[in-house]
């Protein structure tokens, strides 16, 4: 465009180039300064309800730390039977694990490539090693102070709060150390239980709930999400009420807690979003949009 | 440029005569040897400066004369001296004379090419002749000197010197005239009245040579059968290296050779080598002789044999003790219990076996101590290392719980290490020396999750057995450190360089000063030259002794950060490593 | 302790006594002359496009007369006063290298030093190089609290999307603010650092770097013409899209057969390239030079039919000049300022995509085998016109003259103009930092006076010991050629 201008107007015209002598000084504005500045290119525009439905994950996560907890604690008291809750858990994880598949009809495993052999080698070795290990865990952190082990635990869960892969696309997101975090904060609570056997079906427990369930949660959001959402309401409202067996007070904070993520946040996201102000122009750093990684295969 | 001349102090006094020495045309300096006196035959001065120029290398030549006027009036002398110049004709012809009574000198220059340069000044430097012939200037040291252009500077004004002193040391033959030898030339320097001959000396120098060869011949046999097969093979040579009354007697060894080698010394710093291992060993066999005659009397050898053993039988009591400690809350420290037992155990029962194994031993040790006392008649630092290998062997039990406690300590740290990485998700690439992020299977993950909680709760029962057997290992190693540092300090220190510094500072030097003396309007400009002599610290760096033994190679950072992840530390030192 | 060590250069120049009378006809001597303090933490012997400008810049001024200096850090063991060609004095001062070459700051430690060395050298100009330097805007800092007048070059362009780049251009902001004149390498470059330094463009003035035409000349011999040859001189880092290079080879190499690649540089993605000729089996025809000396790049770049660059972002892109000087076909993408770089006809312009550069490359190559692409000489010939240092130097001695003319702002304008500037809180806070410096500066005043600080002799500049031989030797030499 430029050479058009110039063909037109041949002397006066001030150009945007620097191999060549201009007439102008060295610092001299021209008219056209700025004016490939653009404002807000990528800005999304957020719709509220969306919001809130992306916000089910972390309302699911939060509500599962809950849970754990809650169970924990019935644990230590005696309230619960440590046959009951292997009981329960494996039925459910039976149960889990058809609805895997049911869900997309096979379609996923089919492209993972994994074995139902493979699955059950897993779990063997999780039972296996879980309940090799549960004496020493038992003895493991005798001499350590409950309250250290408490705050470790605490630590540790809300560690896996933090780098659990919500979804987005962060530098801090390691689902790796999430899950970590979440076993790690389980042995500890586990070998604070009064016997061996109550650790390993406190660490089997752990990663039902940290592991497999999430996965199984993956896969429901995208594929059936009307479930998703009831689902998600079914465990806020289950962990609302374990909770609340154990202190109202901690229930009705852990409501209020769920109520301003699932609607507040959204609200105040939409709001913020106005005052966005994003300059873009010529000197921005290209990004690559390709996929390059298929060179590389 | 100022035109130099070098006159030795001593030749102030002498008769007028010809001045003889050497012309450094780069420097435009002269530096006078001696002077000639009269009467002489010019043809004889000049074969004799011919002969000695054969001799030495040096270029000595008649380059002017020197009157000294003790009579007021000898002015047909000065013409003649003047005449002297075209027979011994020289470029340029420095005349000085002296007036009597009178300090300041005068001197003219007459060049045969006039060059344009005829104004030129003259500087008159006093040097004091014997002390310049024997002192050996020592160059400056980089590290002494920062910037480069200064440094090149100080090289060059180093070798300007050097020339100086090289003339000066090279004609030791012009001095070397004997007493009673009445030559055609009566000439005037430092040594005029000529050197004496003595038998004993002469004696000494024709004894030498036959008593170098037979020292020679029996170190070959001696170094042969230590180089023999039988005791070469691997585990007993392994038992050599490690053990360091061997590495102190193969390095006498050296020592010897070197010194009795018949060879002449080829340069300064070789025979000054020489002559720092000669008294060095020398210093060494007297102080190792009198410990002998200390031991030996008074059956001092039994009563040490009998404190030995009830020693080792503390030290061990002592252990146990530890140990009962470390298996309880020692300190207040709340540690896995189980673990805590197991090492107990297993290391009480070590120190049984080593008890049984002192007390095997208990019968022959003062025999032992009686022979290896005679050692000590080969120098101080053979029974030095004796003692440091006799600590070594009866703190063997220390050194075994050190190496559990740390192989332990560092499977652990070393477990716990790539745990971490798989608990972030990350895992070491061998091939790019660098962490790689990696996605681990959930069975992986479990598994390494749970056996990093294990690991992370037991790491504080392993850490403090290897901190307690770790502090007891430094502390025989710094027992051995101090005698090792000890037998490093006779071995290397030069005494000889050190006792020439201190009795003949001049032999050492490290340059020169000049200072200004009275001065006269139109007359030169006189400066007496004295020499710097090397410092105590410079003495050292040159003529310090290669040794075999050297100071842990590691910095301290590096040796604690060894010690944090359960690296062996070793006392002894590798050779290898040493010679750099 | 730089200072006595200057010290004692001064009783080494001393000696070749200066002759004054000379200088009224020194050649190209402008109006009025300057003592330039030109301030960088990249100076030689880092290598850089940051570092040969301030170098080249420096010769050509002391050309013209000006009295020039230059501070950096020390490198390694090079510290203290070192003098280069033509008495260009170098100061590397002991200060901490933090991160990047970049010294750490405080903002303060740095002030004796700079200080007595502005007042040694009775600097009248502070020339302050690249926003990355911490050194760089200290001196700024402290040349405005000692009421020098104030220079600024940016050599680089920033974004504004993350939060390191709003903190950084916070800063630049309060840096720039008070800074008498602000020079930028192209005219991108101006329209970023107004945005980002808020500025009034009115004291932003475009000056393009250059580089020395003799030193990049056409040598069609050395080309190989039975094969193509492409060749790429960058760092092997992301931000000169690399990533993209590796998609930009498999995909000619397979199309063209006699098509062959020249890579000189080194850095992190160095080994994507590898895997990437390993993966294609392209040992044969990709051929991975490494680090390259700065005068090695010319013996490179001749070797080549066309010259890629591929940089994701570029002020002003050196290295496309210096191919373009030695004859090559430029393919370049679209970013920053390199469109005003080279004209039309010299230059064949993509996006930043791996389609659209294979687009460009083969259009490029079309012309070459079709044989349209013009002769080495000819783009040789138009290119060394464009941009010389000679041409910098002049419009950059402009700007001190007009700098040179205004006024630095006194203390209680400068608080008001940090304070109305830069936002009420970083204001404030640098106002307050602005008025602790003066009353540093009040106390080393008091220290050392500056009427105690002797003096250096001038090495440049119109008194300058140096130069004035330098000029002599060089006026015999054209006389006695003529």
């Amino acid at each position: 465009m430029p050479s058009v201008q110039l063909d037109q107007t041949p002397r006066q015209r001030w150009q945007k180039v620097l191999y060549k002598k201009q007439p102008f000084a060295d610092n001299y504005v021209d008219q056209s300064f700025l004016e490939k500045l653009r404002k807000n290119v990528h800005a999304r525009k957020y719709l509220y309800w969306a919001v809130v439905f992306e916000s089910g994950v972390m309302i699911q996560q939060l509500c599962s730390v809950c849970v754990f907890v809650v169970i924990w604690w019935y644990m230590d008291m005696g309230l619960l039977a440590p046959q009951w809750l292997f009981g329960a858990g494996l039925v459910s994880s039976l149960i889990g694990y058809v609805f895997f598949d049911a869900i997309d009809s096979g379609a996923g495993r089919n492209e993972s490539g994994r074995t139902r052999w493979a699955d059950l080698k897993s779990s063997v070795v999780f039972v296996a090693f879980t309940y090799g290990f549960s004496p020493v865990l038992k003895t493991l952190t005798e001499s350590i102070s409950t309250d250290t082990i408490y705050a470790m635990s605490a630590f540790m869960l809300l560690g896996h709060l933090i780098f659990y892969d919500y979804g987005a696309n962060a530098a801090i997101v390691s689902s790796t150390l999430s899950l970590n975090m979440a076993i790690f904060a389980s042995v500890c609570l586990a070998s604070r239980l009064p016997r061996s056997l109550h650790a390993f079906v406190m660490v089997t427990f752990a990663i039902q709930i940290f592991a497999l369930w999430p996965m199984l949660q993956k896969k429901l959001k995208a594929q059936t999400p009307h479930c998703y959402v009831v689902i998600t309401f079914l465990s806020a409202v289950s962990a609302l009420v374990g909770l609340l067996t154990i202190s109202s007070v901690g229930a009705v904070l852990f409501a209020l807690l769920l109520v301003s993520i699932s609607c507040l946040c959204p609200y105040c996201l939409i709001r913020l979003q106005l005052f966005k102000n994003n300059i873009h122009g010529p000197w921005d750093e290209a990004e690559i949009k390709e996929d390059l990684s298929k060179f590389l295969m | 440029m100022v035109l130099k001349v070098f006159f030795p102090a001593c030749c102030s006094l002498a008769e007028s005569g010809l001045l003889v020495g050497r012309w450094i045309p780069e420097q435009n300096s002269a530096v006078i040897l001696a002077v000639v006196h009269f009467p002489f035959v010019p043809g004889q001065v000049k074969q004799y400066l011919a002969e000695v120029h054969h001799v030495t290398q040096v270029e000595v030549s008649v380059l002017g004369s020197w009157t000294n006027s003790k009579q007021a009036k000898e002015e047909n002398l000065g013409r003649f001296l003047e005449d002297l110049s075209t027979i011994f004709s020289h470029d340029p012809w420095i005349q000085l004379s002296r007036k009597q009574g009178s300090k300041f000198w005068s001197c003219s220059t007459i060049w045969k090419h006039p060059s344009g340069d005829e104004g030129d000044e003259t500087t008159l430097v006093y040097y004091d002749q014997r002390k310049v012939m024997l002192s050996q200037l020592h160059p400056p040291l980089d590290s002494e000197v920062a910037a480069a252009s200064s440094l090149d500077r100080k090289v060059e004004n180093a070798s300007r010197l050097m020339a100086m002193f090289n003339t000066v040391s090279q004609s030791k033959v012009l001095f070397m005239k004997d007493r009673y030898d009445e030559g055609p030339i009566k000439l005037t320097h430092w040594q005029s009245e000529g050197v004496e001959a003595s038998i004993i000396v002469e004696l000494m120098k024709q004894a030498s040579v036959p008593a170098c060869l037979l020292v020679t011949f029996l170190l070959s046999l001696v170094s042969r059968v230590c180089q023999s097969r039988a005791l070469t093979f691997w585990p007993l040579s392994f038992i050599w290296s490690k053990l360091s009354t061997c590495q102190q007697l193969r390095h006498r060894l050296q020592h010897l050779q070197v010194i009795s080698s018949p060879k002449k010394a080829p340069d300064q710093s070789q025979l000054m080598r020489k002559a720092n291992i000669f008294v060095s060993i020398l210093l060494d066999v007297t102080l190792g002789i009198l410990l002998m005659s200390w031991l030996y009397r008074k059956n001092r050898i039994g009563h040490l044999a009998n404190a030995l053993i009830p020693m080792a039988d503390h030290v061990a009591q002592q252990l146990q003790d530890l140990l009962q400690w470390l298996m309880g809350v020692p300190a207040g420290l709340k540690m896995n219990r189980a673990l805590d037992q197991v090492l107990g155990r297993f290391f009480l029962y070590h120190i049984h076996l080593w008890i049984s194994y002192i007390h095997l031993m208990s019968p022959f040790i003062e025999m032992i101590l009686w022979y290896v006392g005679l050692s000590a008649c080969l120098g101080l630092t053979v029974a030095l290392s004796i003692l440091s290998d006799i600590i070594a062997l009866l703190t063997f039990h220390i050194y075994c719980f050190y190496v559990y406690g740390a192989r332990l300590y560092c499977l652990k740290i070393y477990g716990l290490s790539s745990l971490w990485r798989l608990f972030r998700g990350k895992k070491w690439n061998v091939l790019r020396q660098r962490v790689d992020s990696c996605s681990y299977d959930l069975d992986q993950l479990f598994i390494g999750t749970l056996l990093f909680t294990i690991l992370l709760f037991l790491l504080p029962t392993t850490a403090l057995y290897y901190l307690v057997f770790t502090l007891l290992r430094l502390l025989v190693v710094l027992v051995q450190g101090v005698i090792h540092l000890l037998v490093d300090l006779i071995n290397s220190l030069p005494f000889y360089s050190v006792l020439l510094r201190l009795c003949r500072s001049y032999r050492l030097a490290s340059g020169v000063k000049f200072r200004v003396l009275e001065q006269e309007a139109g007359k030169p400009l006189r400066l007496l030259m004295q020499i710097n002599p090397l410092s105590y610290g410079g003495v050292m760096q040159a003529y310090r002794l290669p040794t075999y033994s050297c100071y842990p190679k590691d910095s301290w950072g590096s040796l604690c950060k060894k010690l944090f992840v359960g690296e062996l530390i070793y006392p002894w030192k590798h050779k290898g490593e040493k010679q750099d | 302790m730089a200072c006595r060590r200057g010290g004692n250069h001064k009783h080494c120049l001393s000696t070749t006594s200066p002759s004054i009378s000379n200088c009224h006809k020194l050649p190209s001597c402008s109006s009025r002359t300057h003592n330039i303090c030109m301030v960088s933490d990249f100076f030689y012997p880092n290598m850089g496009g940051v570092e040969s400008h301030i170098y080249q810049l420096s010769q050509c001024l002391i050309e013209r007369g000006h009295k020039v200096i230059i501070i950096t850090h020390a490198y390694e063991d090079r510290k203290g006063i070192r003098y280069l060609t033509n008495g260009l004095k170098v100061y590397y001062l002991p200060l901490r290298v933090m991160y990047n070459q970049s010294t750490a700051t405080t903002l303060f430690h740095s002030m004796p030093l700079l200080r007595y060395i502005f007042v040694r050298e009775r600097v009248t100009i502070v020339h302050a190089h690249s926003s990355f330097s911490a050194m760089a805007h200290d001196a700024l800092f402290h040349a405005k609290t000692m009421q020098l007048r104030t220079v600024f070059t940016d050599h680089s362009l920033f974004g504004f999307a993350d939060v390191s780049s709003v903190l950084t251009n916070k800063l630049l902001t309060v840096s720039l603010c008070d800074t008498n004149h602000i020079i930028c390498v192209s005219y991108t470059s101006k329209e970023n650092t107004v945005l980002r330094a808020t500025l009034d463009p009115k004291i932003v003035s475009v000056i393009p770097n250059a580089v020395d035409p003799t030193d990049f000349t056409p040598d069609p011999s050395r080309r190989d013409n039975s094969t193509i040859t492409i060749v790429v001189v960058s760092r092997l880092v992301y931000r000169k899209g690399i990533d993209l290079l590796s998609g930009i080879i498999p995909d000619l190499c397979q199309k063209y057969p006699n098509l062959h690649f020249i890579v000189g540089g080194e850095g992190p993605k160095r080994i994507v390239l590898e895997e990437v000729r390993e993966r294609y089996q392209l040992h044969d025809r990709v051929r991975l030079l490494g680090a390259l000396e700065h005068q090695d790049v010319r013996n490179v770049l001749v070797q080549g039919h066309i010259f890629l660059n591929t940089s994701l972002t570029e002020a002003f892109c050196m290295a496309i000049v210096e191919a373009a000087s030695c004859g090559l076909q430029v393919v370049s993408t679209k970013v920053g300022g390199i469109p005003e770089v080279l004209p039309d006809n010299l230059i064949i312009l993509c996006d930043p995509s791996v389609k659209s550069l294979c687009n460009g490359l083969e259009k490029a190559i079309s012309h070459l085998k079709s044989g349209s692409l013009l002769s080495p000489e000819i783009i040789h010939s138009q290119v060394k016109t464009f941009y010389t240092w000679r041409n910098v130097a002049e419009r950059t001695e402009k700007v001190y003259d007009r700098v040179a003319g205004e006024i630095v702002l006194p203390m209680g304008k400068r608080l008001d103009r940090l304070i109305s500037h830069c936002g009420p809180v970083t204001g404030c806070i640098f106002a307050l930092l602005s008025v602790i410096s003066f009353l540093f500066l009040m106390f080393l005043r008091w220290l050392t006076p500056d009427y105690l600080i002797d003096a250096a002799i001038d090495a440049t500049g119109p008194y300058g010991a140096w130069t004035q031989q330098y000029f002599r030797k060089k006026r015999e030499t054209l006389n006695s050629n003529s």
